[in-house]
C-alpha cells in the first residue's frame, strides 16, 4: 500500500515538475521576444517550413474531414427530413471543434516532431552548448522563431482546414447526395456566426502554444544517443497530440461560456 | 594518497602572467558521481595549460564550468577577476564573448556551410560588411590550412577537417582564451600532430591563452606550457612538461606510460 502511495506521489511530482518546466519554458521565450532581437530570416525560415510546406496535410485532413462529416450527417438527417440542416451541422462542427483539433494533430505530428528531433540532435551533437558558448542563447535562437511562426500560422491553417472543410461538405452535399443547395447555404450562414471563427482561431494559437512548448522542452532535454534523439519527437507527438484532445475539451467549456454556440 | 606539491613559483625561464581564469574550490556532483571535489587551478594569461586525466574523469566538466555550460554545486570560476558562477544565461554571454570552445566533435552547425559557421560568431558580435565577413574568414580558413574549403557542407568534411573548422570558428572572433576539448581525440596520428602544431602556432601568433584537456600525453607533451594531472576530482600534480616527465609517483608515471593498474600487478 505505501509502495502504491509513493508511486502515485512519485508521478503527480514529476508530473508537476514536467508542467513547471513547460511553464518557465513558456516565460522564458515569452520574455525573449520582448527583450531580444527577433532573428527575422530564422522566423521567415519556419513560416516556410511549419506554415507553406504543411499545406498538403491540412487541405486533405480539411478536405475529407468535411465530406466524410457530411455524408455522415446527411445519412442520419435524411431520415428525418432535415437534408438542408447538413451544411450548419458540418459549418458549425468544423469551426467549433474539427477544424482546430484536427489542425493540431496534423501539426503536432508534422511539426512537433520535427522541431524536436532537430533540437534534440542539436543538443546531443554539441550544437546547443556551440551556440551557448558563442553566446547566443538557445531560447532566442531556437523557440522564439518556431513560436511566433506556429502562433501566426496555426490559426491561418486552422481556417484552411474549416474552409476546405465546408467547401467539401458542400460539393457532397449537393452535388453529390442532391441537398438543395440555396437552403444548405441559408442554414449554414443563418447558424454559423462571427463567435465560432473566434473560437476556431483561439483553438489555433492556444494548440499553436502546447505544440512549440512540448516539443522544444522534448528537443531541449533529449537524452544522449540514438534512442534519446529517437524518443524524443515520439514522446513530443504523444504528448502534444494528447494534451490537445485533453484541453480542447476544457477549452471549449470555457470558450463555449465566452462564445456561446446558435445565439 | 601520495599528492606533489604544486609548485608554489613556475620555472625562473617563464615568469608567470597574472592568472585570466581562476578556479575556486569548485565541487560538481553528477548523479551519484562526485566529478570534481575541491578544484583549484590558475591559468595564466598567454600560456597554453593542458589538463590531463582519465576518461570520465571530469576535464569536459571542469571546460563547461569555465564557459559557464554548467554550475558547480560549490565554489567559484573567475574571468579576468569577475565571477562568472551567478551570472545568468543573458550575462554570461558578454563573458563568452573573450572566450572560444573548440568542442570535442567540433560542433559545427549541420545547416551551415563551412563559411557561415565561421561567419556565425562574426555576425553575432554584430559585424555586417559582407566583404569584411568573407576576409575574415578567409583568413581563418587560411590559418586553419583550409583555404578555399569554404562552401562545404559540415558532412562532407573528415573528422581532421571538421576540427579545424571548428577551430577556425573559434579563433575568428579573436578571443582572449581558448578552450579544446580533446582535440586529438578520434584523429589518426598525422592529423593529430597537425592539429598539434596548429594549437602551437597559434597560441605563438595570436597569444591567445589556451586550456586543453586531453588524455593525449603526445598531444599534452607538444602543446603545454604547463600541465595539470586531475585525479579524484583534485589537482593532483601542476608543472611543466619537464617535471612531469621526472616525476617519480606511481600514478603520474602509470598514467604518462599508459599502464594500467591490472598491468602494474601482473608485473
Amino acid at each position: 500500500m505505501t509502495l502504491f502511495i509513493r508511486l502515485i506521489g512519485q508521478n503527480v511530482l514529476s508530473f508537476c515538475a514536467y508542467l513547471g518546466q513547460l511553464l518557465l519554458l513558456a516565460v522564458d521565450s515569452f520574455r525573449s521576444i520582448f527583450t531580444a532581437p527577433i532573428r527575422w530570416r530564422l522566423f521567415l525560415g519556419q513560416m516556410l517550413e511549419v506554415g507553406f510546406r504543411s499545406q498538403l496535410v491540412v487541405v486533405v485532413t480539411g478536405a475529407f474531414t468535411g465530406a466524410v462529416f457530411a455524408a455522415q450527417t446527411y445519412f442520419q438527417f435524411h431520415r428525418l427530413g432535415m437534408d438542408s440542416a447538413v451544411g450548419a451541422v458540418v459549418s458549425v462542427s468544423m469551426f467549433r471543434e474539427l477544424g482546430p483539433v484536427l489542425t493540431g494533430l496534423m501539426m503536432a505530428g508534422r511539426v512537433g516532431a520535427a522541431m524536436s528531433a532537430e533540437i534534440g540532435t542539436m543538443k546531443v551533437t554539441e550544437q546547443i552548448d556551440a551556440l551557448r558558448a558563442l553566446g547566443v542563447y538557445p531560447i532566442d535562437y531556437l523557440v522564439v522563431p518556431r513560436l511566433l511562426a506556429l502562433m501566426i500560422s496555426m490559426p491561418l491553417l486552422v481556417a484552411e482546414c474549416v474552409g476546405l472543410g465546408i467547401l467539401a461538405g458542400y460539393f457532397v452535399a449537393v452535388v453529390l447526395l442532391d441537398v438543395q443547395g440555396a437552403y444548405y447555404l441559408d442554414y449554414m450562414i443563418s447558424f454559423t456566426g462571427s463567435r465560432d471563427i473566434k473560437m476556431a482561431l483561439t483553438k489555433g494559437v492556444v494548440f499553436s502554444l502546447i505544440i512549440v512548448f512540448v516539443s522544444c522542452h522534448q528537443g531541449l532535454n533529449a537524452k544522449e544517443g540514438a534512442v534519446g534523439v529517437g524518443r524524443a519527437p515520439t514522446e513530443a507527438v504523444v504528448i502534444g497530440s494528447l494534451s490537445i484532445l485533453v484541453i480542447n475539451f476544457f477549452l471549449s467549456l470555457i470558450l463555449n461560456a465566452i462564445f456561446p454556440a446558435g445565439v | 594518497m601520495i599528492t606533489i606539491p604544486i609548485p608554489e613559483t613556475p620555472p625562473a625561464s617563464r615568469p608567470q602572467a597574472p592568472p585570466l581564469i581562476s578556479i575556486r574550490d569548485l565541487w560538481k556532483r553528477l548523479g551519484e558521481q562526485e566529478v570534481l571535489k575541491g578544484f583549484d587551478l590558475d591559468i595564466p594569461t598567454g600560456q597554453t595549460l593542458v589538463v590531463i586525466g582519465r576518461s570520465g574523469g571530469g576535464k569536459s566538466v571542469l571546460l563547461k564550468h569555465i564557459i559557464g555550460l554548467m554550475k558547480p554545486d560549490r565554489g567559484d570560476v573567475l574571468v579576468e577577476g569577475e565571477s562568472i558562477v551567478a551570472l545568468s544565461e543573458r550575462q554570461l554571454s558578454r563573458v563568452r564573448k573573450k572566450i572560444a570552445v573548440l568542442f570535442q566533435s567540433a560542433a559545427l552547425f549541420d545547416s551551415m556551410n563551412v563559411e557561415e559557421n565561421i561567419a556565425f560568431p562574426l555576425r553575432e558580435i554584430g559585424l555586417k560588411n559582407q566583404a569584411l565577413i568573407d576576409e575574415r574568414v578567409a583568413g581563418a580558413l587560411e590559418m586553419v590550412d583550409l583555404a578555399g574549403e569554404q562552401k562545404k557542407m559540415p558532412e562532407k568534411l573528415s573528422g581532421g577537417m571538421r576540427k579545424r573548422v571548428g577551430l577556425a570558428r573559434a579563433i575568428v572572433t579573436e578571443p582572449r582564451c581558448i578552450l579544446y576539448d580533446e582535440p586529438t581525440t578520434g584523429l589518426d596520428p598525422i592529423v593529430a600532430d597537425s592539429i598539434n602544431r596548429l594549437i602551437r602556432r597559434l597560441q605563438k601568433r595570436l597569444g591567445i591563452t589556451s586550456i586543453v584537456v586531453t588524455h593525449d600525453m603526445k598531444s599534452a607533451f607538444h602543446v603545454a606550457d604547463q600541465i595539470a594531472y586531475l585525479y579524484d576530482g583534485r589537482v593532483y600534480f601542476k608543472g611543466t612538461s619537464e617535471e612531469l616527465r621526472a616525476s617519480t609517483d606511481p600514478l603520474i608515471h602509470d598514467f604518462i606510460q599508459g599502464r594500467s593498474q591490472e598491468l602494474r600487478t601482473d608485473d
